[in-house]
């Protein structure tokens, strides 16, 4: 399960070469203004075969416009893109035959048909071989737990079945390399934990897989390795390991707090050694998050600036993924 | 902000925010283009039924087509923003219904009157129509006569669809009842006696029949109160769509179905 | 090649199942075609013609399937999209000609709904007798007049994918259509160039074959003979269109978009 355990090939599977995107973007219904905006700046990244590689950034970051390019739906501005050797431009069709795409969210499938037919449907359109079809179908069926309800139509289904049978579809012509594009999006918790067995089995069987997430210890709990992707630029890569160890082992104070006002915020960054200090909406109370500097027990310090707010649990902990992405993606 | 306010900004932001109809590129495949075939197109199949002249059919579709923009605009609109989910906000607002549905509903108007005067000049171009000139300003009382009517119909459609999911059908349904009861095509005396009965109480019909008549050579005092009639009509439909705006807003609310859709 | 067959057939069964779930569109489709149908009686009966009204039947029929096909055609890619299918159709291995196609004759073959209810509606209120003298021939010319009507869709579709209000032109080509195809009205009493364009649009040959059949007069086989070298033209056009269409979307990021 641990990604030491598990043989990588040494061939890099999907490699991306500075690719660049631009988009021309056109305001206003009746004096129209077009103006360019770059959504992918040079990004560089390579996927060893086997490998579950995360790629995770805010909205708006160029995660799926990467993506696109990779599955031969954008053509890049610039840079280049292969999968398995092969040009993602110049070989679409050959680099179609060979990947799964999956991508988060209810949409992507035909409402008022069963989930048969669409999954029947996508196996002609991947020219699965048709005296393979209904086996294949089956497999898939009973690796996503979707066996039993394959007649029902999809509109009845719940987020977390689309997503697994989603996936199912995804995986119909049996690609080598897959692409999912926030594939546990919106999906309840118990559901989420079952689609990261699912994709963490797809692995163990051999696939590669470029994962894009918001959730960073989905991206923890899964990766091999990640990459940080901010403004369109790719600001850091490496195993979560290496990630977390490249936050400036600081530590964190975490407060809960019922009604913090802006100033106290700003109290508490204006201490010596904090870093950082954000406050996140729980349902009746906010949690403030200060990140100092290593080596100084600050948990006083700020209760001190706190004076006038109820404030509730105390706790200080080590860096997670997630605060490390934090970091790496306001600095950017 | 004011009533009046409501009306007028609300209306314009939603107008172009929502449906964009204003840019030509919808405009002219939607309510232009087709709006002036729909006049040839009976024209000739008047011709080919060797039934009533040209005159007859454009006048007859081209001020039924004022009830075009006011059917399928304001339908668009409401599905647009509940496809958006601006329409429970938009509910949930302190501002006046009256003001914001009526907001809704002038540009409509506006837009229609130029769907009948588009459809109505190239119908006489194309056709050779001829008409007398001192007919002219009469023809054009009942088009903004029947903008008016049609427009109080689509308020009153529309607060009919705060409880039809499938709007686009009942528009549909609708504005085939208006072309086929109301004499556009086929004169009053020739349809089922239930059919021009029903017609009375209808938009289009007493415009489209004064027109006619005006054009026939009879003056606007005598048509006057065929005009009159038509605007009445609207004024009892507008009366009766707010009143069930009302109503069904309020069950709306209560049954909770205007998130569902 | 028999691959493209096998998608082809099975996009249209999963088309045609899918479409006709909604009853709403199923409604829709049937809705004007009984109107015109009617108005069409009212005004045939009025008028010095009445022999004429098994004719205004049948031309409200195909009225009505180029109707839901040219509006279905016009936002068929528009309708993958908002289901979130498109980029899906695209990324798969098959060329997308010969996945839009079946859609599109999934679209035309909806209009048997408008078929049926037209003639059951002539004969039941109207009292329109629905005799034909070539039962076979007028079955037989069912099929081709759909797909012709559908594959002309398919051009329409490849068309307007470029123009993001391409949905709304669907309206557009309605009435002209219908105005020189001769379904309700014979083509001579259009301006002499109206004849040359007819020739090249379905709806004209498919009428005429099913009148032809229903009458007894007519060639009805040459007719649906030049309803298949129609549905050759347009697929070939189509698909070329097609090609270069997605060639640009890739390029200018347009197929995802709402």
């Amino acid at each position: 399960m641990s990604w030491e355990s598990r043989r990588l090939g040494p061939v890099n599977v999907v490699e991306a070469v500075d690719l660049h995107r631009t988009y021309r973007v056109t305001t206003g219904a009746i004096r129209r203004r077009t103006h360019e905006v770059e959504a992918v700046k040079g990004v560089s990244f390579a996927i060893r075969e086997g490998e579950l590689f995360g790629l995770i950034g805010p909205n708006g970051a160029g995660k799926t416009t990467t993506i696109k390019m990779l599955i031969t739906l954008l053509i890049p501005t610039s840079g280049s893109a292969s999968v398995l050797g092969h040009d993602v431009v110049k070989d679409a069709r050959w680099v179609r035959e060979r990947i799964g795409y999956v991508f988060g969210g209810e949409r992507g499938l035909y409402e008022r048909l069963s989930a048969l037919d669409n999954l029947r449907y996508f196996a002609e359109l991947y020219a699965v071989d048709h005296r393979r079809q209904r086996a294949r179908i089956d497999e898939l069926l009973d690796l996503v737990g979707l066996k039993g309800r394959e007649h029902e139509r999809v509109e009845g289904y719940s987020r977390g079945m689309r997503q697994r049978l989603h996936i199912a579809r995804g995986l119909l012509h049996d690609p080598p390399v897959l692409f999912l594009d926030e594939p546990t999006f919106g999906v309840d918790p118990v559901g989420a934990r079952e689609l990261r067995a699912l994709i963490a089995s797809l692995t163990e069987a051999g696939k590669t897989v470029l994962l894009t997430t918001h959730y960073m210890f989905e991206a923890d709990s899964l990766c091999d390795r990640i990459a940080v992707i901010a403004k369109g630029e790719i600001v850091a890569q490496g195993t979560p390991q290496e990630l977390k160890a490249g936050v400036d082992a600081g530590s964190v104070v975490e407060v809960e707090v019922f009604g913090i006002d802006q100033l106290s915020v700003e109290r508490v960054l204006a201490l010596e050694g904090v870093r950082a200090a954000v406050v996140e909406e729980h349902e009746q109370k906010q949690l403030l998050i200060v990140q100092t500097a290593p080596g100084l027990e600050l948990t006083h310090a700020i209760l001190s600036q706190l004076n006038g707010t109820s404030v509730g649990r105390v706790s200080s902990r080590e860096p997670t993924l997630e605060d490390a992405y934090v970091q790496l993606v306001t600095a950017a | 902000m004011s009533a009046a306010r409501v009306a007028l900004v609300g209306g314009l932001i939603s107008f172009r925010g929502l449906f964009g109809w204003l840019h030509p590129a919808i405009f002219v495949p939607t309510l232009i283009v087709p709006p002036i075939f729909q006049v040839l197109f009976f024209a000739y199949l008047g011709r080919a039924a060797g039934l009533e002249s040209d005159t007859f059919y454009v006048i007859g579709n081209s001020i039924q087509l004022a009830a075009l923009p006011g059917l399928f605009a304001i339908s668009h609109a409401i599905n647009g923003e509940r496809k958006s989910q601006t329409l429970a906000p938009l509910l949930a607002s302190p501002a006046s219904r009256v003001a914001l549905f009526l907001g809704r509903s002038l540009p409509v108007m506006a837009i229609g009157l130029v769907v009948s005067g588009v459809s109505f000049t190239f119908g006489v171009l194309l056709l050779d129509v001829e008409l007398p000139a001192r007919a002219l300003p009469t023809v054009a009382i009942a088009m903004v006569a029947t903008a008016f009517s049609c427009t109080a119909l689509g308020v009153a459609h529309a607060a009919v669809g705060l409880r039809v999911r499938e709007m686009a059908v009942f528009s549909n349904l609708v504005f085939a009842v208006l072309l086929v009861f109301c004499g556009v095509n086929v004169p009053l005396d020739d349809l089922p006696g239930w059919m021009s009965t029903a017609a009375q109480g209808l938009p289009v019909t007493h415009a489209v029949e004064a027109a006619r008549d005006v054009v026939a050579g009879a003056s606007f005092a005598s048509v006057a109160d065929l005009l009159v009639t038509e605007l009445a009509i609207g004024v009892a439909y507008l009366v009766a769509g707010l009143a069930l705006l009302r109503l069904f807003e309020r069950d709306a609310r209560r049954s909770a179905t205007i998130e569902l859709f | 090649m028999t691959r493209i067959a096998r998608v082809v057939l099975l996009g249209l069964v999963i088309h045609v199942k899918h479409l006709s779930r909604n009853a709403f569109d199923v409604m829709a489709t049937t809705i004007w075609p009984l109107v015109y149908a009617t108005l069409a009686y009212f005004m045939f009966r009025a008028g010095s013609e009445p022999e004429a009204l098994l004719l205004a039947s049948l031309g409200a029929t195909v009225m009505g399937i180029w109707s839901i096909t040219t509006v279905g055609a016009a936002d068929a890619i528009q309708r993958q999209r908002w289901a979130g299918v498109l980029e899906l159709l695209v990324a798969a291995p098959t060329p997308f000609w010969a996945v839009l196609l079946p859609i599109t004759i999934a679209t035309s073959t909806i209009g048997i709904y408008a078929l049926v209810s037209t003639l059951l509606w002539g004969r039941f209120l109207f009292g329109i007798p629905l005799h034909l003298e070539q039962p076979v021939i007028f079955a037989l010319s069912i099929p081709p007049t759909i797909v012709s009507i559908g594959l002309l869709g398919f051009v329409m579709a490849s068309v307007v994918v470029r123009f993001r209000a391409g949905w709304a032109v669907g309206n557009m080509f309605e009435y002209p259509v219908w105005l020189v195809t001769g379904l309700l009205i014979p083509v001579a009493l259009l301006p002499g160039w109206a004849e040359p364009v007819s020739w090249l649009l379905a709806p004209t040959w498919g009428m005429r074959a099913l009148s032809g059949a229903a009458f007894g007069d007519g060639t009805p086989l040459f007719d649906i003979a030049m309803c298949l070298v129609l549905s050759v033209a347009y697929t070939v056009i189509g698909a070329v269109l097609l090609g270069q269409f997605l060639q640009s979307a890739r390029r200018h990021a347009t197929l995802s978009l709402t």
